[in-house]
């Protein structure tokens, strides 16, 4: 049981809220986005996108498949009390160095050896730039084929209580509720990898919601509120099949 | 007490040189070239900013057409504009637009990571990625939302979207009340990405 997935509504926390409108606190933290986002866009998975991008001729060393799925599984599976402790972008810059150390592409020792150091480099394949932003520009679209829905518009759904697994699209506070569905995306959807807790393939994604009664109980915001979900079809059941 | 709520003296630094590191050495095995990162970087700073919201808003705000289409099938809405190449690219595929309306607030949030409507609102500001607000804004929108001052009638629905699945959220703010010899220019400056997630409203600082 990951913490991470059972953020949604954790309580006791500090408030009130003040808002970071930065998207960059440290220069720092650009590098390490740019780096990741090149990442993405010669993922060795982009050969069987939606836009056949032609991943297998552009000219990088980069072999492995790199998508959200990666960093998410990472955040994921971290020390829960280091996730809260480093802002998003230092976990970001843990995940991928160890990425590219566990994959042989760097070794710890040459990063150390770099480290302080001034450089100015100049060259590389400027097909590789193109194939970045190719891809920032037509993306990766995780929509497939024709839906055929088990659930339709106004059913009442439970939501499944999956075994965990290392990365999860469920959210942890909907699990074993039950909501209403609102609608039904036209075409099946993909993720990335399969999560071991039942998506992957393409399926339906529907649009449920809930109330806040539902989700809390007495712990429950008053007023008028309502939480909706999009969730992929596996972490749907009928609701009158569980007891 | 053990150190692991203890930051590092150099923390920042050592992110830094880290960071550093790793590009350069990047560079040098043919991962990426000298210039990946600053393109990336560029066609954020110059083409997949906010600003492409707040032209999106103020279309709805001008053209009461538009701001149907924008919700019923937001690609398409978007498609009809000149707005750089790539609103449906990373980030975009799925695009969804919600508006708010009298009696109705909408706030996006995404308690499983930060998922956010790059085409449209650029990356995401810390506020978004930062967990407390995600686990609280889940349970508790309303009082979020009047922490960071949006103080929302009692009988406002808010409409909370959790982003678990494929599309990318944003919100049509309402326009606000004395604006309507506004020209488009003036009505983009009440526009925010804070408004445009439902974190504070138009015309709100």
């Amino acid at each position: 049981m990951k913490l991470q997935h059972y953020l949604g509504g954790l309580e006791g926390l500090p408030e009130p809220l003040s808002l970071e409108k930065r998207v960059f606190v440290e220069d720092w933290e650009k590098r390490i986005f740019g780096i990741h986002v090149a990442m993405m866009g010669l993922s060795n998975h982009l050969g069987s996108a939606l836009p056949e991008y032609p991943i297998a001729d552009v000219p990088t060393a980069f072999r492995d498949e790199w998508t959200w799925a990666s960093l998410r599984t990472g955040a994921e599976g971290m020390n829960p009390f280091d996730y809260f402790k480093f802002r998003y972008y230092e976990k970001w810059l843990g995940g991928i160095t160890q990425f590219f150390i566990d994959n042989g592409y760097v070794t710890e020792d040459e990063i150390a050896t770099r480290v302080g150091e001034s450089w100015s480099a100049e060259g590389g394949d400027t097909a590789i730039d193109d194939q970045v932003i190719d891809y920032l520009r037509r993306g990766d679209s995780p929509r497939r084929d024709a839906a055929h829905p088990k659930f339709a518009v106004g059913d009442a759904v439970r939501i499944a209580d999956v075994p965990a697994g290392d990365h999860t699209r469920l959210p942890g506070y909907l699990r074993d509720r039950v909501g209403t569905v609102t609608r039904i995306f036209e075409g099946d959807y993909g993720y990335f990898v399969h999560t071991g807790d039942g998506i992957g393939d393409p399926m339906p994604i529907y649009i449920v919601e809930f109330t806040p009664g539902e989700l809390w109980g007495v712990r429950a915001e008053p007023g008028a509120n309502t939480l909706y979900a999009e969730l992929f079809e596996a972490y749907l059941q009928p609701a009158e099949e569980i007891p | 007490m053990t150190d692991q709520f203890a930051y590092p003296s150099d923390r920042e630094q050592a992110s830094a040189d880290k960071v550093s590191a790793l590009e350069r050495l990047l560079i040098e095995k043919g991962v990426i070239t000298s210039t990946t990162v600053d393109k990336v970087l560029a066609y954020f700073e110059s083409e997949m900013t906010p600003l492409n919201g707040k032209k999106i808003v103020v279309k709805a705000w001008t053209d009461p057409d538009f701001a149907a289409r924008v919700v019923g099938d937001t690609p398409a809405a978007i498609a009809e504009l000149e707005l750089p190449e790539g609103m449906a690219g990373a980030e975009g595929e799925h695009l969804q637009a919600v508006a708010n309306g009298p009696g109705v607030h909408n706030l996006v949030i995404c308690t499983l990571c930060s998922c956010f409507p790059w085409p449209v609102l650029g990356l995401p500001p810390y506020w978004y990625k930062d967990p407390v607000f995600r686990a609280r804004a889940a349970r508790e929108p309303r009082t979020v939302l009047a922490e960071v001052g949006v103080e929302l009638p009692d009988d406002t629905e808010i409409k909370v979207w959790d982003s678990s699945g494929h599309s990318r959220w944003f919100v049509i703010p309402e326009r606000p009340s004395g604006t309507d010899d506004f020209t488009d220019e003036q009505l983009m400056d009440l526009v925010t990405t804070e408004s445009m997630m439902g974190v504070a409203l138009a015309g709100q600082a």
